[in-house]
């Protein structure tokens, strides 16, 4: 009786060490996540004099907003440069979403539903697409973009983005269709509808939470794309953010301060856009990893 | 209403063949339900009648009409699925209404027809849900309303009940039964259920491996089923089939055990046995038609009590018998042991013989 | 087929005829129309573009974009890389990066997972706030690091010495022994979550039948992990280290961005290797066949990766 007592007591203790364990894993991680999005801030709010010390103040002397105004001043280079990378960013981004968007439906809705001759091999080459690194497409894309005259255009990004976000798009998308019962469907067709309308005014209000989910990816991956729109721009005014924010920092190499506001003010739409719509991003993303 | 004519109709997928050369008449007004194991083709059939897939080969026709080329929605037909498939976007009042908006109705007439269907189903107090507000049994009533509002030439309903409980399933099929009467509707009733389709249909469609087995009314198939397979699904318990061999001797057509023992069959059914193709012969019998005995008596077989099982005011039993299982059945007062041995004596006007090699029904011709 | 009951009935009716390829390709015609756009931007700029790498790979370019001068070398440029000792010191490199950054992501992913599983306060803000690495670009964070690891004013080297752990700043970057490590960190905060949110789904999938059954077995905590929630996890887990192998082998951001590649190479890896022969000393002819192999590497990888991907489509029924 004792021995059973005590061994269950041991058991019970067992239980909460691994809790604790879990509790302190957690705070040492958490710590480890937002430590260097916290410095980034702090940063930002120093002048460059009060950036440039050592040990450095952990939370500046006279905090100023003076990098943030300078970033957003449309009458200085700074902020004139700064604002058109923003626009660049967001036109960029937008327009890859929304064709993405466009040509990945009827192809995911295709993939989930039909079963063409070459579907498997269609669907196998659109998911190899993901496995390629985008160094491997550089050389000759850059060529077929000097050719046909898109380089330092927005053309040459969004149709390669297009290329990267549409297997990611196909691929999530499909995994919204599969889970919409092909009943629903057969049913409308059966009352009156065609394939095509079944499609429009059943499964697509059903699929809105994949296209979020899609499109969130797409505007993301766009957003925050480097290497090709490092590659194909080498004009000011077309350059997007991420680019754009190397060439600042290349050009005034200690205003760590500016720097960080700009990757901050960079973070900003892309980590509301996430906040905000988290549900369907996270539902989408495990959707097609974990089988129901 | 109208008349339903598969002719020929096949199925197939590369080799395999869900549907293979089915041909059958549903008379206008007429209830019939298909019948058969899971995979038989009996879905696809359905499917193949409402145009969602399309076919191998044959025709179908709805009416007057040759329908095998048409889209679903040009089949005036109304379907019924398994899940209901209601629009889970839509209120009920929207899921009724989407067949006649589709069709282009006017709004006055659309909200008659609606008023009416829910009226005639009970769901008017629902008309503003959402399908996942509702039970099951409520859904159903919805998907049933949704096949009604338009006054279709045919109705499909592919196992409409199979996911309501056992007591609704049962309150449901009666409601099915009264809606057929009611609106004197065609309907083709896809079930894995006999049981369902025996207590339904005007006539049922036995299926399997893509064939279809026969097509008769619930009585004809119960009494005089064309093969095993057919014997050994409808019914409940099933029909018990037990391998012998026939041989004749002293005059008289007997079949034998390989345990050694032999039972003598009547004039006819010894006729019967003897235009098998070989001396393999199926013996079957259903549990009403057999009888148990303590002790020998002439013209019963030897078995052994194998499970008992009391339901009141009828116990069943299953008797090992050369090697088979055999249903019976016996007042509870009857007291039977487990592994006690016992003697089962056939009604030789009411058992059933079958080719042992091809397993159809042997008949006189 | 001849073991169906009822066949005997139609053993007389002929079989039917036959559906060619070009027919079924020609009933499901309407089928490819819903893929075709999707088919069209790909080939175009995938499918030329790996024909162009390929053929590249087999000349001596001009290092200028005057592509047309090239001239046929043959294997050259493959051998040229093979022999070459950078080569295998940039795959070792490589392959460290990859294995670490992999593993690290995972472990930690696992364990938030693992304490996240249990429903408390503030669970759904505190998985929000993990997973805002995992979002924010790469180019933010490789910056935001290279502030932190500064060697005069970053904010590492103040608070380990803080702490007493070390006397003067350390050179996290700039030093041919730490700096491909101190990369390794940086890739591992960023992508971390993205393993954390697969590993999550793929705990829902645990039946709890099965973990209270273990309970009532008398498992303890670690055995229950053990033999029930890890064998559900197999699953998502290798899904998960192949999308994270293959992002890590094909990085290019974070060493490009904080480093360069450098100190003298000590961090390069293939992407930012290649990228540096094409666009920064103009090797044209070099870095295709460079592509070529990492295509080939991958293509391996991608057997498993599309294998795993789409393992169970196909038992979903079709319309």
């Amino acid at each position: 009786m004792t021995m059973e007592l005590s061994a269950g007591a041991a058991k019970r203790r067992g239980a909460g060490g691994w809790r604790w364990a879990g509790r302190i894993f957690l705070v040492l991680l958490l710590g480890f996540t937002v430590m260097p999005m916290i410095w980034m801030f702090i940063t930002s709010l120093k002048t460059g004099f009060a950036a440039m010390q050592y040990p450095p103040q952990w939370w500046p002397a006279e905090p100023t907003l003076e990098n943030y105004w300078r970033l957003i001043d449309p009458s200085g280079t700074v902020g004139r440069d700064f604002i058109q990378y923003f626009w660049n960013s967001i036109w960029v981004s937008t327009l890859t979403t929304i064709l993405a968007v466009v040509v990945a439906v009827p192809a995911a809705y295709a993939f989930s539903r039909f079963r063409f001759p070459g579907r498997n091999f269609l669907f196998f080459a659109v998911l190899l697409r993901n496995m390629f690194p985008a160094v491997v497409f550089l050389v000759p894309l850059f060529i077929l973009m000097k050719a046909l005259g898109l380089v330092n255009t927005h053309g040459s990004l969004i149709l390669t983005y297009l290329t990267f976000g549409l297997p990611l798009a196909i691929w999530l998308l499909k995994g919204f269709y599969d889970n919409i019962p092909v009943q629903l469907e057969q049913a409308a067709r059966i009352d009156g509808a065609t394939r095509f309308q079944a499609f429009l005014l059943i499964v697509m209000p059903l699929s809105t939470p994949g296209i979020i989910a899609t499109s969130i990816y797409s505007f993301i991956g766009a957003w925050n794309e480097y290497i090709y729109a490092y590659t194909f721009l080498t004009r000011h005014d077309q350059m997007t953010l991420p680019v754009g924010i190397q060439r600042f920092f290349s050009e005034n190499a200690t205003d760590w301060p500016g720097l960080m506001a700009a990757t901050f003010m960079m973070s900003i739409p892309v980590v509301v856009l996430f906040l905000v719509l988290q549900r369907y991003f996270v539902r989408a993303l495990t959707e097609g990893a974990v089988k129901h | 209403m109208a008349q339903v004519i598969l002719k020929d109709v096949v199925k197939n997928y590369g080799d395999v063949y869900a549907v293979n050369h089915v041909s059958l008449t549903v008379e206008d007004g007429e209830f019939v339900a298909l019948v058969g194991p899971s995979g038989c083709g009996k879905t696809t059939t359905l499917n193949l009648v409402a145009g969602l897939i399309p076919m191998s080969g044959g025709t179908i026709s709805i009416g007057d009409r040759d329908v095998s080329d048409l889209d679903p929605k040009d089949r005036d037909i109304a379907m019924v699925f398994q899940n209901y498939a209601l629009y889970p976007q839509k209120s009920v009042y929207k899921n009724l209404a989407f067949p006649l908006q589709m069709r282009k109705l006017p709004k006055d007439e659309i909200d008659k027809r609606v008023q009416a269907a829910a009226k005639t189903l009970d769901i008017v107090h629902l008309l503003e849900r959402k399908p996942r507000e509702l039970s099951g049994g409520q859904q159903q009533r919805v998907a049933l309303g949704r096949a009604l509002v338009r006054e279709p030439r045919a109705f499909l309903m592919d196992e409409p009940l199979s996911n309501l409980d056992a007591k609704l399933r049962v309150q449901m099929r009666s409601e099915i039964k009264r809606f057929h009467q009611d609106l004197n509707a065609t309907i083709i009733y896809v079930t894995h259920d006999q049981l369902e389709a025996v207590t339904m249909a005007d006539k049922m469609a036995v299926m399997n491996g893509g064939f279809l087995q026969q097509y008769d009314s619930p009585a004809n198939v119960f009494a005089n089923p064309v093969n095993m397979f057919v014997a050994s699904f409808v019914g409940s318990p099933a029909m018990s089939l037990i391998p012998l061999t026939a041989s004749s001797k002293d005059g008289r057509v007997v079949l034998q055990s390989p345990e050694g023992w032999e039972l003598p069959l009547s004039d006819a059914n010894g006729r019967k046995a003897l235009s098998a193709k070989s001396s393999k012969v199926v013996l079957g019998g259903r549990h009403s038609t057999i009888k148990v005995h303590k002790a020998q008596v002439p013209g019963s077989v030897p078995g052994k009590v194998y499970t008992v099982e009391p339901t009141g005011d009828i116990t069943f039993a299953q008797v090992f018998v050369s090697g088979a299982v055999v249903n019976v059945s016996v007042a509870p007062s009857f007291q039977l042991r487990p592994d006690e041995p016992v003697f089962i004596e056939f009604d030789q006007d009411r058992l059933h013989l079958f080719d042992g090699e091809t397993e159809m029904a042997l008949k006189l011709e | 087929m001849s073991t169906v009951p009822g066949q005997a009935i139609f053993r007389d009716v002929p079989e039917p005829k036959r559906v060619g390829l070009g027919q079924k390709v020609w009933s499901s015609r309407f089928d490819y129309l819903y893929v075709a756009p999707a088919l069209l931007v790909m080939l175009i700029v995938i499918g030329y573009p790996i024909y162009y790498t390929i053929e590249l790979s087999f000349f001596n370019t001009p290092a200028s974009l005057a592509l047309s001068a090239k001239q046929f070398n043959g294997l050259d440029n493959y051998v040229t890389i093979l022999t070459s000792p950078i080569f295998w010191k940039v795959t070792w490199q490589t392959v460290l990066w990859t294995v670490l950054s992999t593993f690290f992501a995972f472990m930690i992913g696992l364990g938030a997972a693992l304490a996240l599983h249990r429903e408390f306060v503030g669970r759904g803000f505190l998985r929000a706030l993990l997973l805002i690495p995992w979002v924010v670009s790469a180019v933010a964070a490789s910056y935001v690091w290279k502030w932190l690891y500064h060697s005069d004013f970053g904010a590492i080297s103040a608070m380990l010495s803080g702490v007493g752990l070390i006397d003067k700043p350390i050179n996290f970057i700039d030093n041919t022994n730490t700096s491909l490590y101190a990369l390794i960190v940086v890739n591992v905060w960023k992508e971390f979550s993205f393993a954390m949110i697969m590993l999550m789904a793929g705990l829902q999938t645990v039946p709890d039948t099965l973990l209270r059954a273990a309970q009532v077995d008398g498992a303890s905590p670690w055995q229950r992990f053990w033999h029930v929630t890890f064998p559900h996890l197999s699953g998502v887990s290798m899904v998960t280290l192949l999308l994270l192998a293959v992002q890590n082998f094909n990085s290019f951001i974070i060493p490009w961005i904080m480093t360069g590649g450098g100190p003298a190479g000590s961090s390069d890896i293939w992407i930012t290797h290649i990228y540096q022969l094409a666009f920064g000393r103009q090797r044209w002819g070099v870095a295709s066949a460079y592509a070529v192999i990492l295509f080939i590497v991958m293509m391996v990888l991608g057997y498993f990766y599309v294998r795993a991907l789409t393992k169970g489509d196909e038992a979903r029924a079709g319309a």
